[in-house]
C-alpha cells in the first residue's frame, strides 16, 4: 500500500479533508496480498464461468444511489433473487442521485465509507487516492477471474492503463465494454425530411446541407437549436463534431484533461484550443452560423428552452441520445417524428475517437473501500463483486433480471425478450411493471450500460439498434497513454488548466458567433499561450514519459 | 432568594441605560417596514405633491416587485395542473392548460412522498423548539449587561458567522458524537442562528428593566423572571424567531442528506430536491444513459406546490407578530 507524502496528502484533498482522512489512513495495510483470515465466506475454487455463492450469509455495507426514476426499496425482488443466488445482502447508505458525489466526498474522508462504492466515474477517484481511505484495486484483481477475463478477451489493458495513478496502481474497478459504444449523435425531425424529400446525412457536410434546405423551406427557422450546454456550452453538440475533426470541444474539453490532447501522429499531448483542427472546426461552425443554420442561442440555452423550439416547431434538429430521442417523441405533437441521425462523420472519415477513457467511461465504475480490507469477507467479497459486475451471468440479471419472471428467450440466441407487461426505456411502453422501479433490474448501481455488445443490443429498440448497427463499421482512433500526474502537477494543471478553458470555451462561442473575426485565430492563439497553455501541455508530457520509464 | 443580591446590584447600572439604547436599538433590528407607524405619530415629509408623486412611484415599484415574486409561483402552480405536453412546448403561463389532477394523485399516493413529509413536520418542530429553547436562554443572558464575559460570550457567536469547519469536519463530528441518522443531526448543528440570537438580545435589552427588578423585589428568581415575565412579554419576539427558524428547517435539506443514510428517514425538501436538480444534472454528459432520469416536468411543479403550500400558510397568522416584533422598540423613546 502505497503511504501518501505529508505534502501530497495536504495537497490533495486540502486541510480539512486530510485530517479526517488521517483517520481513514490509519487502517491501510503494508502489504498488497489478501491478507490471512480474509477468506471467510469466499470460493476456493471461484473462476469464469463459477455462480459465486457465499458459505455462509454475508452482508456488505454498499453506497446505495437512489434514482428518483426509481427509488430504492429494500424489498425490491433483485435483493431476494440475488440473496438466493449469492447469499449475499446488502446494508445501504441510501444516497439521493442528485448530491451523490458530494455525499460519497464526505463518507470517504469523513472515514464512514461503505465497504462497496459504486456509480464513480472515470477521474472521480483521483480526488481519493492521496488520503488512503480507497483501496488500491489493481492489487486484488488476481481475486476477480471474470474482470480479469473481460479485460484480457477485449483487449482493455490499454483503457485500463489510463486510469493508473502516479504510483502505477488504478484504485476503480470500471465497467467495461466490449466496443466503443457511441450515444449521442443528431436527431432531426423525420417528417420534415420526408416532406422536403432530404436524404439522411452521414456526415457533417451532409448536415450542413439538409439544414440548408429546411432554412430554405422554412427562412425564419433556425433548423438546429441545441441543448446539453452544462457543464460546457455546446457540450454534446461540439463533442461530436471535434471528434469527428480530431480534436476536443464540448464535453470532451473539460476536467480532468482540460484539454490536454493525444496528438497521435506527434505522439504527444498538444493543446486542443490552439490545433489546426480546431480552427477547422470552429470555422465550419461559423459558417453554418452564418447561413443562419444555428440559432443563437444554441450554445448557451437552458435544455428545457430548446426543447420548446423543437416541439413548437421552431426548430428541426438537436442533439439527442438513445433515451433522449424516446421521451422527445413524447413530447412531439403527434403527426410529427423524430429520428436519430447516424453519427455524421467529419474530415477523419468514419473514425470514433475515443475519449480520455475509451471504453471504461460510460457507465460507473466501483471503488473499495480500504476498511474492506480487514474485513473476514474480503475475498468474498471481491469474488461478489467480480461475479455481479462483470461475469456475464451477472451482467444479466442485473440487467434483465430473471428468465421466466422478467423476460423470455435469451440474449445469447438473439430470442431476448421482457416480458409482455414488463415496460423499460421504450420496451414495451404500455407494460404496467417497470423493470427498474417494481423490480429492481437495469439499476444504475449494479447494471451499467457496459458488457458484451450482443448484451448491449439487447436492449435498445429498432431504430437505435439500427444506429448501433451503423457505428460498427467505424474504426477506432488511438488511445491517449497513461500520463497520471502527481498531487503537485494535478495542482498547477487545474489551476492553469480552468483557466485556458474558460479563455477557450469564451473565444470558442465568440468565434462561432462572428463576434471575433476568424482573421484573428492567431492573436487568439498567442493569448491562449500567454496564459501558459504550452506549460500546461508540457506537464501532461512530462508525467507521460515519467510514466513511461518508470512503468514501462 | 438566591438570586435577589444579584438582580438589586446591577439596577443601578440599568437605570442608566434605557435612554442610549432606545435610540440605537431600532437602527440594529436591519430594515425598516414601519413607515406607516412613524408617520402616523410625525408626520415627515409633510405630505405635499412631491410625497404624493413618491407615493405613487413607490406603490408601482413595489407591485412590479409583487408581481416578479408571485409570477414564477404561480406559474408553476399553473403547471402542476397542466399536461406535459402544454409544459414542454412551453404553452403554459398563469392558467394550466390540459387540466391534469393525475398528477396529484399520482404523487400523494408515493409512500416515500408521505413519510418524507412526515420527517419534514417532525424535525421542523423538533429543531424549531429546540433552536428556540437554546437561542432564547442564550439571548437572555447575552441582555443581561452585568454578565461577566458577555462580549467574549457574544464573541464566540458571532465568530461562527464568519468562520465554520466545512462539511467533512461537521460531518465527522456529527458522526462521533454518533448523531446521525437521529433527528440531533439536523436540530442541534442549527440550534442557534447567530442573526436571530442578536435580533432577540437587543429585544431583551429594549424591555423595562424596572419590570424585571419589581419581580425580584417580590421574590422571584432569575428563571421564574425569565419564564413568568420576560416571556410573556416577548410574544412578538418569539412568534417572529419562531417563523424564521421554522421556515428555515422545513425548507433545509442539506443536513438531512448529509447526516441521513437511509431513505426514509429524508425530509421532504431531499425528495424534491432529487427529483428537480436530476433533471438539470442529466445534461452532464457524464452520467450516462444508464442513470438518466427524465422526470416529468407537472411531476416537478406539483411536488413544489405540495411542499410550498404549507409553509406558506403559516405566515399570515404570525403576520400580526411578525411586523409588531421586527419593528419593536422604534417608538420608544
Amino acid at each position: 500500500m502505497h503511504q501518501p507524502s505529508r505534502r501530497r496528502f495536504l495537497a490533495g484533498t486540502g486541510a480539512g479533508a486530510a485530517a479526517l482522512a488521517l483517520a481513514a489512513c490509519s487502517n491501510a495495510p503494508t502489504s498488497s496480498s489478501a491478507p490471512a483470515g480474509s477468506q471467510s465466506g469466499g470460493m476456493k475454487n471461484f473462476g469464469v464461468g463459477t455462480q459465486f455463492k457465499a458459505a455462509a450469509p454475508l452482508t456488505f455495507t454498499i453506497a446505495m444511489l437512489s434514482n428518483p426514476a426509481y427509488p430504492y426499496n429494500a424489498n425490491w425482488p433483485f435483493f431476494k433473487y440475488l440473496k438466493q443466488m449469492t447469499n449475499v445482502s446488502f446494508n445501504p447508505t441510501v444516497i439521493p442521485f442528485a448530491d451523490y458525489n458530494t455525499k460519497i466526498a464526505a463518507l470517504v474522508n469523513g472515514g464512514q465509507a461503505p465497504m462497496i462504492i459504486p456509480k464513480v466515474y472515470p477521474g472521480e477517484e483521483d480526488q481519493y487516492v492521496a488520503g488512503g481511505a480507497i483501496l488500491p484495486v489493481s492489487d486484488y484483481v488476481h481475486l476477480m477471474p471474470n474482470f480479469q477475463d473481460k479485460v484480457a478477451k477485449w483487449n482493455l489493458a490499454g483503457d485500463l492503463d489510463q486510469r493508473r495513478q502516479s504510483n502505477g496502481k488504478y484504485y476503480l474497478l470500471p465497467s467495461l465494454l466490449q466496443s466503443v459504444w457511441q450515444d449521442y449523435s443528431l436527431a432531426a425531425r423525420a417528417d420534415i425530411l420526408d416532406k422536403l424529400s432530404i436524404p439522411t446525412p452521414g456526415t457533417w457536410t451532409g448536415v450542413q446541407s439538409m439544414m440548408l434546405a429546411m432554412k430554405h423551406a422554412y427562412p425564419h427557422n433556425y433548423p438546429l437549436s441545441d441543448r446539453f450546454n452544462q457543464p460546457t456550452p455546446g457540450g454534446a453538440f461540439l463533442n461530436i463534431l471535434s471528434a469527428a475533426y480530431g480534436t476536443a470541444a464540448g464535453w470532451g474539453y473539460q476536467a480532468p484533461s482540460n484539454g490536454a490532447y493525444w496528438d497521435a501522429s506527434s505522439s504527444a499531448f498538444v493543446f486542443a484550443g490552439t490545433m489546426p483542427q480546431y480552427k477547422a472546426m470552429v470555422t465550419f461552425v461559423n459558417e453554418m452560423y452564418n447561413q443562419g443554420l444555428i440559432d443563437p442561442e444554441s450554445f448557451t440555452q437552458a435544455d428545457a428552452i430548446a426543447l420548446q423550439k423543437l416541439t413548437s416547431g421552431k426548430s428541426f434538429v438537436i442533439s439527442d441520445n438513445a433515451q433522449g430521442v424516446v421521451t422527445d417523441q413524447a413530447a412531439l405533437p403527434s403527426g410529427q417524428t423524430i429520428v436519430k441521425l447516424p453519427l455524421p462523420a467529419g474530415p477523419l472519415g468514419k473514425t470514433l475517437a475515443q475519449n480520455a477513457s475509451g471504453r471504461i467511461s460510460s457507465g460507473g465504475g466501483v471503488m473499495i473501500s480500504s476498511k474492506a480490507l480487514s474485513s473476514p469477507n474480503f475475498t468474498a467479497m471481491l469474488q461478489f463483486i467480480d461475479w455481479l459486475y462483470y461475469s456475464d451471468a451477472g451482467q444479466l440479471f442485473a440487467k434483465w433480471g430473471v428468465q421466466g419472471v422478467t423476460y423470455t428467450g435469451s440474449v445469447a440466441d438473439g430470442t431476448f425478450k421482457l416480458e409482455p407487461d414488463v415496460t423499460w426505456a421504450g420496451l414495451n411502453p404500455a407494460g404496467t411493471k417497470k423493470l427498474n422501479a417494481t423490480y429492481g433490474f437495469s439499476n444504475g448501481v449494479f447494471s451499467t450500460y457496459t458488457g458484451s455488445t450482443q448484451l448491449l443490443d439487447s436492449q435498445f429498440p429498432a431504430a437505435e439498434l439500427a444506429f448501433q448497427k451503423g457505428m460498427a463499421s467505424w474504426a477506432l482512433s488511438p488511445l491517449a497513454p497513461p500520463a497520471p500526474l502527481t498531487t503537485t502537477q494535478q495542482q498547477s494543471a487545474t489551476l492553469t488548466g480552468t483557466t485556458l478553458m474558460s479563455t477557450v470555451q469564451s473565444q470558442t462561442l465568440q468565434f462561432i458567433l462572428g463576434k471575433r473575426p476568424l482573421s484573428q485565430w492567431d492573436q487568439y492563439v498567442s493569448e491562449v499561450n500567454s496564459q501558459g497553455a504550452s506549460r500546461f501541455v508540457s506537464t501532461y508530457n512530462q508525467a507521460y514519459s515519467t510514466y513511461k520509464q518508470q512503468h514501462g | 432568594m438566591v438570586s435577589e443580591p444579584a438582580v438589586t446590584e446591577s439596577a443601578p447600572a440599568r437605570d442608566a441605560r434605557p435612554a442610549d439604547r432606545s435610540k440605537a436599538a431600532p437602527r440594529g433590528h436591519g430594515g425598516d417596514p414601519a413607515p406607516g407607524r412613524r408617520r402616523g405619530a410625525r408626520p415627515w415629509p409633510p405630505p405635499g405633491r412631491g410625497y404624493r408623486a413618491f407615493r405613487v412611484i413607490n406603490a408601482i415599484i413595489l407591485a412590479l416587485v409583487a408581481v416578479a415574486v408571485l409570477f414564477p409561483f404561480l406559474n408553476v402552480l399553473a403547471q402542476s395542473f397542466s399536461s406535459e405536453r402544454y409544459i414542454n412546448a412551453g404553452q403554459v403561463s398563469l392558467w394550466p392548460r390540459g387540466l391534469n389532477v393525475t398528477t396529484y394523485e399520482h404523487v400523494l399516493s408515493d409512500p416515500l412522498f408521505w413519510s418524507n413529509y412526515r420527517n419534514t413536520v417532525f424535525y421542523t418542530v423538533t429543531a424549531t423548539a429546540v433552536a428556540m429553547a437554546v437561542t432564547t436562554c442564550y439571548a437572555y443572558v447575552l441582555s443581561k449587561p452585568h454578565l461577566r464575559g458577555r462580549k467574549a460570550l457574544v464573541g464566540i457567536a458571532v465568530f461562527t458567522m464568519f468562520f465554520n469547519g466545512g462539511i467533512i469536519p461537521n460531518y465527522v463530528l456529527v458522526s462521533f458524537l454518533h448523531l446521525r441518522d437521529t433527528v440531533w443531526a439536523i436540530a442541534l448543528p442549527n440550534a442557534i442562528n447567530v442573526f436571530n440570537l442578536l435580533v432577540m438580545k437587543s429585544f431583551f435589552e429594549n424591555m423595562p428593566p424596572e419590570l424585571e427588578e419589581a419581580a425580584a423585589v417580590d421574590g422571584m428568581d432569575t428563571y421564574r423572571i425569565l419564564w413568568r415575565i420576560v416571556l410573556p412579554l416577548s410574544k412578538a419576539v418569539i412568534a417572529t424567531m419562531t417563523l424564521f427558524y421554522a421556515v428555515m428547517f422545513w425548507n433545509s435539506w442539506f443536513a438531512a442528506f448529509l447526516y441521513m443514510d437511509n431513505q426514509g428517514l429524508f425530509s421532504v425538501t431531499v425528495y424534491l430536491r432529487n427529483i428537480v436538480d436530476s433533471v438539470t444534472s442529466v445534461s452532464n454528459g457524464q452520467l450516462a444513459a444508464g442513470t438518466q432520469v427524465q422526470i416529468a416536468a407537472n411531476i416537478q411543479a406539483v411536488t413544489v406546490v405540495l411542499v410550498a403550500v404549507p409553509i406558506l400558510f403559516i405566515y399570515p397568522f404570525i403576520q400580526r407578530y411578525f411586523v409588531s416584533g421586527v419593528t419593536l422598540g422604534a417608538v420608544k423613546g
